[in-house]
């Protein structure tokens, strides 16, 4: 099927898929074959497939913000360098993943509209302040950690142009990751003062992390085939515990605590405890850990976390001012303006 | 020459610093861009030339550092604001209007471009080879502006006249790119920063002035008046107070650590 703008990009589970073509095209996967955008594929795969890019995309996007704003303040002239390279890659990852989404038949224009007027969403953890340079270093380490964990098993998945941008993403995002590394190391060996700023921005980002994987898999709906197709590959309650066993214990070697924390509307930590169920269950090697405040989940994945409004509304910003420039250079939107 | 004479020494270090905070200031501004340009494609080729205005930055710092004893991130985080030898044009801020982000590019990077040819002759060894290849890279901003300048003029009627007017707000500013350091004319003499024919003035004008031209804008230039004093002598508008402020704000909380 060719890139068309009529698609209809629904899903639509009372689509009865030709079996002749069904057959062959989930043997193909289950052998482990990649798909291709001229392939045939079950209506459901391609709006799945399109909204998992679409949604990788947008959170690409978004997530250049947070850090994004803190470059003009990055505190040596290495670091600086390092955070517009880190928040390029982002911006680099957004215009790949677009891409791939184009491919599977959405039109840019239209996705960066749905984006700014609340259709579609993006990773909730975006939704959370970096009020200090701190926050900085704990978005790349820890978010860009948890970030590589859920990719990587993206990157073994079932559709072709997704797959290779993954593998590529991955790689840079390992190379954040390893700056986040350097600096969270830096911090925790320096003065008490950062010592102290390393410490409140883990308290702020460890509980949105463990939500980064998605809700507990004992809620989450899974009436789809996602999983069949390898559109998904891991659950999230798989991937959380990866996330708990990788970091638990590097944040305790680093001289960090862990906490449970209580938050206020703006995500400020207002009250704290040692999360006392940390600990490695030495018959499996795995750590428990408490659960984070999932009703906070919800309420931010409704809209009303921290910064949804402002982030969405300096896309918009972002969206507006550059209109101009859009229609000079690539041409007029059949859109509607923006009301 | 490899090693520097003692009296060339201080108006060296002053012309380093010009550039140097040029392009520092200026890479800081544009990378305000990074994650919100108007085409994701621009906004990763944007990034990238901010990158490279700091990154030159920190190789001339390093020189200048070298000669005066200090190290490239003091002289970027750590002077007084009347001790930054950059001009206005680079501080301003451009206020999310792309216009005026590519404008000051434009009249920046054909300056810089000029600049940095005539520093890789210097007779200052070091400096000529270190200019030589950043004035390689600053072919390809010159490239890029001058394209992006060509698009938007010919665009559309909304495009050009956002040009033009960003052209006639910032050419009275950018012409405080060519204010003299203190010392230039010794530097000159001695050709560590030698003379071109015809001269810095009439070059860039003649260049801007060609491609303006092809993008069918309209570029006024006035030939600096030679007793004013701005930036380069350490003078600086409201704005780089608080540009300032920003930019140091983390550094400052614990200017002794590591980061």
């Amino acid at each position: 099927m060719s890139v068309s703008a009529s698609v209809d990009l629904k899903l639509d589970w009372d689509i009865q898929e030709d079996p002749v073509k069904l057959v062959p095209f989930e043997e193909r996967i289950t052998k482990g074959e990649l798909v291709e955008p001229d392939d045939w594929m079950p209506h459901n795969y391609r709006v799945g497939m399109l909204r998992m890019a679409e949604h990788h995309a947008n959170s690409e996007i978004v997530g250049a913000l947070p850090e994004g704003e803190w470059i003009t303040r990055a505190p040596t002239l290495r670091r600086k360098l390092a955070l517009i390279a880190k928040v390029q890659d982002e911006v680099g990852h957004g215009q790949m993943l677009y891409r791939v989404s184009q491919d599977l038949g959405k039109p840019r224009d239209q996705m960066l509209r749905d984006l700014i007027t609340g259709k579609t969403k993006y990773h909730n953890v975006f939704n959370y302040p970096a009020p200090t340079w701190a926050d900085v270093v704990m978005i790349q380490w820890l978010v860009d950690g948890a970030a590589i964990m859920n990719q990587a098993t993206l990157a073994d998945g079932s559709y072709g142009p997704y797959v290779r941008t993954m593998k590529r993403i991955n790689m840079e995002e390992a190379f954040h990751f390893k700056s986040g590394e350097d600096m969270v190391l830096t911090m925790m060996s320096g003065t008490p003062k950062q010592k102290q700023m390393a410490q409140e921005a883990f308290d702020r980002w460890w509980a949105p992390c463990l939500m980064f994987f998605g809700p507990l898999d004992k809620e989450s709906v899974k009436t789809s085939p996602f999983m069949r197709w390898r559109i998904k590959t891991a659950t999230n309650d798989d991937l959380r515990q990866r996330f708990v066993d990788r970091f638990a214990p590097a944040a305790l070697d680093l001289g960090l605590k862990i906490h449970i924390t209580v938050k206020d509307q703006d995500g400020m930590v207002t009250e704290k405890r040692e999360d006392t169920e940390i600990r490695r269950n030495e018959k499996t090697g795995y750590w428990h850990f408490s659960q984070p405040d999932w009703n906070e989940f919800h309420r931010v994945v409704k809209g009303n976390g921290p910064l949804n409004k402002k982030r969405v509304a300096l896309r918009r910003f972002s969206y507006e001012q550059g209109q101009w420039v859009r229609r000079a250079i690539v041409g007029g939107s059949d859109l509607p303006p923006l009301c | 020459m490899d090693k520097l004479p003692n009296e060339l020494k201080q108006p060296l270090v002053e012309l380093l610093l010009s550039v140097a905070d040029d392009k520092f200031i200026l890479g800081h501004r544009n990378a305000d861009w990074t994650g919100l340009a108007p085409i994701l494609e621009e906004d990763i080729a944007f990034s990238s030339l901010s990158q490279d205005e700091i990154s030159h930055a920190i190789a001339i710092y390093q020189i200048a550092a070298g000669l005066v004893g200090s190290t490239a991130d003091k002289l970027a985080y750590a002077r007084k604001p009347d001790e930054y030898l950059c001009a206005e044009l680079v501080e301003l801020s451009d206020e999310f209007n792309w216009a005026i982000a590519v404008c000051r590019n434009f009249f920046c990077d054909h300056h810089d471009y000029l600049r940095l040819g005539r520093l890789a002759h210097s007779s200052y060894v070091p400096l000529a080879q270190l200019a030589g290849r950043l004035v390689a890279e600053e072919q390809i901003h010159v490239q890029h502006v001058d394209m992006l300048l060509k698009r938007l003029g010919h665009g559309d009627t909304e495009s050009r006249e956002r040009m033009q007017s960003a052209l006639d707000r910032l050419a009275p500013l950018a012409t405080g790119l060519l204010e003299p350091t203190q010392g230039i004319e010794l530097l000159e003499a001695k050709g560590v920063y030698p003379r071109i024919e015809p001269a810095m003035f009439e070059r860039w004008t003649e260049d801007l002035r060609h491609v303006a031209e092809a993008s069918e804008l309209k570029l006024q230039l006035q030939a600096p008046r030679a007793e004013a004093i701005g930036g380069r002598r350490g003078r600086h508008s409201d704005a780089f107070a608080s540009l300032l402020d920003e930019l140091t704000e983390v550094y400052r909380l614990e200017p002794e650590a590591a980061w």
